[in-house]
């Protein structure tokens, strides 16, 4: 890749936009970011700003990106140097691995983001990250007389011997990885939490769906993160992910309690309405309407599947994840939730029609979900979960 | 332990215990006389048809006795006996035989073996001698030996002439739509009962189908009959002729025998000349369920000859005779004249002067008027019919109102008869029915006749001179391909990594780390 901004941007953030041949080279310095991040100060880049919209279109319909700073381009460089510690050329370099470990240092640095101030830097980061997790890499693997030997993203050399070749295209996140990348993948979801929110199975550890609550009270952003959860075909899972995240965090799990040598390996609860006694991250709103607007997305979503008749569980009733099960729980919750979230459609005036249907095929649902689920978890998310969304808010 | 009574002849076996088996050529034991047996006389019909079908009856009937025999240990059976022949007749014959529930033997004399299986490729032979005694037929079998005696014998011939014909189902809507006219396509015997025979002679002279007839004394008839032979007979003459009563129309199956239409002979007479011995004629009748044999060939004469006779014989007085040869003096020729009905139009006639106004009349005209409607050029004109004005073709599609009636151009026609068009202001005079003036006129199905004005011809308009309206009328419509646009909001793909070769000294640079940096400050 040629060095300097336009080259960088050219050879692997536009074709990143645009769905095309990102190129990845040697890992970038922070040298080199600060020159690039000069550079990017000193005028207007309409391609890229014009791929920049285009990706935030894929999410809502009218985005209000800002001109791409350096927060940006520290991302897009972390991504590219993440992508960079993966590459197959690796042992051809003559470096230690004190090196190695410097440029994952840098890159670390580099996608250490703070919490995005408003939804549109967070838009932002998700331009860049929401590519990146959707990154393919095509395989060539030939086959020659010591045996198979696979070209990981790279053309395969024009004189090499070969008695047959086959090309694999494997998701790149989907496989394995160096060691360094492994470790830098959750701080790059850190960064994005609208790519976490779309993918929340994807999410790290730690991740809270509370980092985009805010942002689902911009209609638009709801309806696509509705949407993007009922496409996926483990919607389940994606809402048992959300609903388990969300879980952890209004209940902190417990820990060891080390005060009293004696009883070690006895666990404390936290009592109920006292503050942690030490936050991991960012702490995040967590009133009421921020709780009630993540139950009500996931409400929403089943509604939506049993609008377009897809929502089969006859498996996943089966199941005994915990957070799986409070989320198939949460249609039963929302008669007790409407004061608050409202209901997820009015009362039709007649029970014939598609809304007469909608609504009989609603409460056949609800009545399914209430034979099939425990009712332990039923009864723990009212006593627990509805007083926080309900209660709080019936405070003026 | 259970013998059998026949053993399995080995390959390459010659010598026999039974008398009268002989390998042929292929090893296979063959008897001088073969043996059918058959539990019926209808199993015994069913394998003359099938084999009738198959191969001629000729090589099996000079041989062939045909006897009624009864069972030592009761019943009866048909046993057909016929020369021996070689193991690939006897196969075909066993296949035949066993489609007809019957058993086929192969001997001599009275003494007969089962005929080769799966079992015994090469036949059997008997196990142990068996003795004739008195009986006439002695049928071996695995299990079981069968003794008959001859009870009666049966011509074959008189048998087969004897057979009751099989009706078979015509064509609902009449022999004309059959494509092969029942058989008749190229010839057709026609058998008229004495009393009509002059009229149909008329009839047929001028609908001017080729014909020759004879005149033929049929058994019990104190007259004589009229057999005519037709040559490439219309359909709808055939179709008038069978509806007639005493008049009988025959299909020639073979050069000497006929069979009454509507009806099958059990056996492929084509196939069995030598069922019908000499050089009689035989006439199959289904309806009255007779045979008429008639002496000798029939000599047909030229049907010229015999209107002429009919002619003559008006002189005689004969009232019969008089009615018939009175249609000649009243022939009148069927002309136009005016009238002041009202009728629906049913096409209209448009100069070719007016085309261009007719181009523009047909954007008003409905789409199922539209769909309905035919179109014919003539050389007056365009002509437009409506659906109901073509002979019931467009019954059901000519509902609503046709594309005549809003074409308010030329002269409008109108359809005195089905499929008989005149204008609009006139009628055919004499008024006769119906079906007698597209009879008169010789109109086939699906045909029609215009009338165009007094004095002036009459056109027949066949199927394919009509073509439909919505085609004729609009051009060929040529589609221009569709340039996709590119959809400003397309869904970006997913993207694609490519590594680029790295240096060996790709990290070079990466001397200080991050910590260092942040506190030297950018």
């Amino acid at each position: 890749m040629s060095a300097g901004l336009d080259g960088f941007l050219e050879g692997f953030v536009e074709p990143l936009l645009a769905g095309k041949t990102a190129r990845v080279g040697r890992p970038l310095r922070f040298e080199e970011f600060r020159a690039m991040a000069g550079a990017l100060a000193s005028g207007r880049r309409p391609t890229l700003e014009a791929l920049r919209q285009g990706r935030a279109q894929g999410l809502i319909a009218e985005p209000a990106l800002a001109p791409p700073g350096d927060d940006e381009l520290a991302l897009w460089i972390g991504l590219h140097n993440v992508l960079a510690l993966d590459h197959p050329d690796r042992p051809r370099v003559w470096a230690r691995q004190i090196s190695w470990r410097r440029v994952e240092a840098v890159t670390r640095h580099l996608l250490a983001r703070g919490q995005a101030e408003d939804f549109e830097a967070a838009l932002a980061r998700h331009v860049a990250v929401g590519p990146f997790v959707e990154l393919l890499r095509r395989d060539s693997v030939v086959l020659t007389v010591e045996g198979e030997e696979r070209f990981s993203g790279q053309p395969v050399p024009r004189r090499r011997v070969r008695f047959g070749r086959r090309d694999e295209v494997v998701h790149w996140l989907s496989i394995a990885h160096a060691d360094e990348s492994g470790r830098l993948i959750p701080d790059v979801l850190w960064a994005s939490p609208i790519t976490c929110a779309l993918r929340p199975t994807l999410a790290p550890e730690g991740w809270s769906p509370l980092m985009f609550a805010p942002f689902l009270f911009e209609r638009g952003f709801a309806r696509a993160v509705c949407h993007a959860w009922a496409a996926s075909k483990q919607w389940i899972e994606a809402g048992g992910a959300v609903m388990g995240a969300l879980w952890r965090s209004l209940a902190p799990p417990v820990e060891l309690d080390t005060i009293d040598e004696g009883r070690t390996g006895e666990r404390r609860m936290l009592p109920a309405g006292a503050a942690p006694l030490a936050l991991p991250g960012s702490s995040f709103a967590a009133g009421p309407r921020e709780i009630g607007a993540i139950v009500g997305a996931l409400i929403h979503l089943h509604f939506i599947k049993v609008l377009e008749l897809g929502a089969r569980l006859g498996v996943a009733t089966a199941t005994r994840s915990a957070p799986v099960q409070m989320f198939l729980a949460l249609p039963l919750l929302a008669p007790a939730l409407a004061p608050a979230l409202g209901s997820p459609m009015a009362p039709p005036s007649h029970l014939v029609g598609f809304e007469g249907q909608v609504a009989r095929r609603w409460s056949e649902y609800a009545d399914h979900i209430a034979e099939v689920l425990p009712r332990e978890v039923v009864e723990n998310l009212r006593a627990t979960l509805v007083p926080r969304i309900v209660k709080e808010t019936a405070q003026p | 332990m259970r013998q059998t009574l026949l053993e399995p002849i080995a390959a390459g076996q010659t010598r026999f215990r039974m008398q009268g088996l002989t390998p042929d050529a292929r090893g296979v034991a063959v008897g001088r006389e073969t043996l059918l047996v058959f539990s019926g006389l209808d199993r015994l019909v069913s394998f003359l048809g099938a084999y009738s079908d198959e191969s001629s009856l000729d090589d099996l009937i000079p041989t062939m006795t045909l006897e009624r025999g009864r069972r030592s240990s009761g019943g009866q059976a048909v046993l057909v006996r016929c020369a021996g022949a070689d193991s690939y007749a006897l196969d075909r014959l066993l296949r035949l035989v066993s489609a007809a529930r019957g058993d086929l033997f192969v001997g001599a004399g009275t003494l007969f073996a089962r005929y080769r299986e799966r079992a015994a490729p090469f036949g059997y032979d008997l196990a142990a001698p068996v003795s004739a005694g008195t009986d006439d037929v002695v049928a071996v079998d695995l299990d079981f030996v069968a003794r008959y005696q001859v009870v009666d014998r049966l011509d074959p011939v008189e048998l087969i002439q004897r057979l009751s014909l099989r009706p078979v189902p015509l064509p609902v809507a009449g022999i004309s739509d059959d494509p092969h006219l029942a058989g008749m396509a190229e010839m057709a015997l026609c058998l008229c009962a004495p009393g009509i025979a002059e009229r149909v002679l008329s009839y047929l002279w001028r609908a001017r189908v080729p014909m020759a007839g004879v005149r033929v004394a049929l058994a019990g008839e104190r007259r004589l009959s009229l057999l005519l032979r037709l040559r490439a007979p219309p359909g709808r003459i055939l179709d008038v002729l069978r509806r007639i009563p005493g008049v009988e129309l025959l299909a020639p199956v073979s050069s000497r025998a006929a069979v009454e239409v509507g009806f099958r002979h059990p056996v492929h007479l084509g196939s069995a000349a030598s069922c019908l011995p000499g050089t009689e004629m035989y006439l199959f009748r289904g309806r009255v369920g007779r045979v008429e044999r008639l002496e000798g060939a029939p000599r047909f004469v030229d049907g010229a000859h015999l209107i002429a006779a009919a002619i003559e014989g008006r002189g005689l007085g004969e009232p019969g005779d008089a009615r018939v040869v009175g249609v000649e003096p009243l022939q009148i020729p069927i002309r136009l004249r005016r009238t002041g009905d009202a009728r629906e139009p049913r096409g209209a006639l448009v100069p070719w002067s007016q085309i261009e106004v007719l181009r523009r009349l047909i954007y008003v005209i409905p789409p199922t008027s539209l769909a309905a409607a035919r179109l014919a050029l003539l050389e007056e004109g365009v002509l437009v019919l409506t659906g109901g004005g073509l002979a019931g073709v467009g019954a059901v599609s000519a509902a609503g109102v046709g594309a005549a009636a809003l074409i308010p151009l030329g002269t409008r026609i109108c359809e005195v008869a089905p499929g008989v068009l005149v204008p609009d202001g006139f009628e055919l005079w004499p008024r006769v029915r119906a079906p007698l003036l597209r009879d008169l006129l010789g109109l086939e199905v699906g045909q029609l006749a215009l009338f165009r004005g007094p004095g002036e011809a009459a056109l027949r308009l066949r199927p394919e001179h009509l073509m439909a309206l919505d085609a004729a009328v609009v051009g060929r419509l040529q589609l221009s391909d569709l340039k996709a646009l590119p959809g400003e909001l397309a869904a970006p793909a997913a993207p694609e990594l490519v590594n680029e070769r790295l240096g060996r000294f790709a990290l070079w640079g990466f001397g200080a780390g991050p910590k260092e940096q942040r506190e030297r400050g950018p």
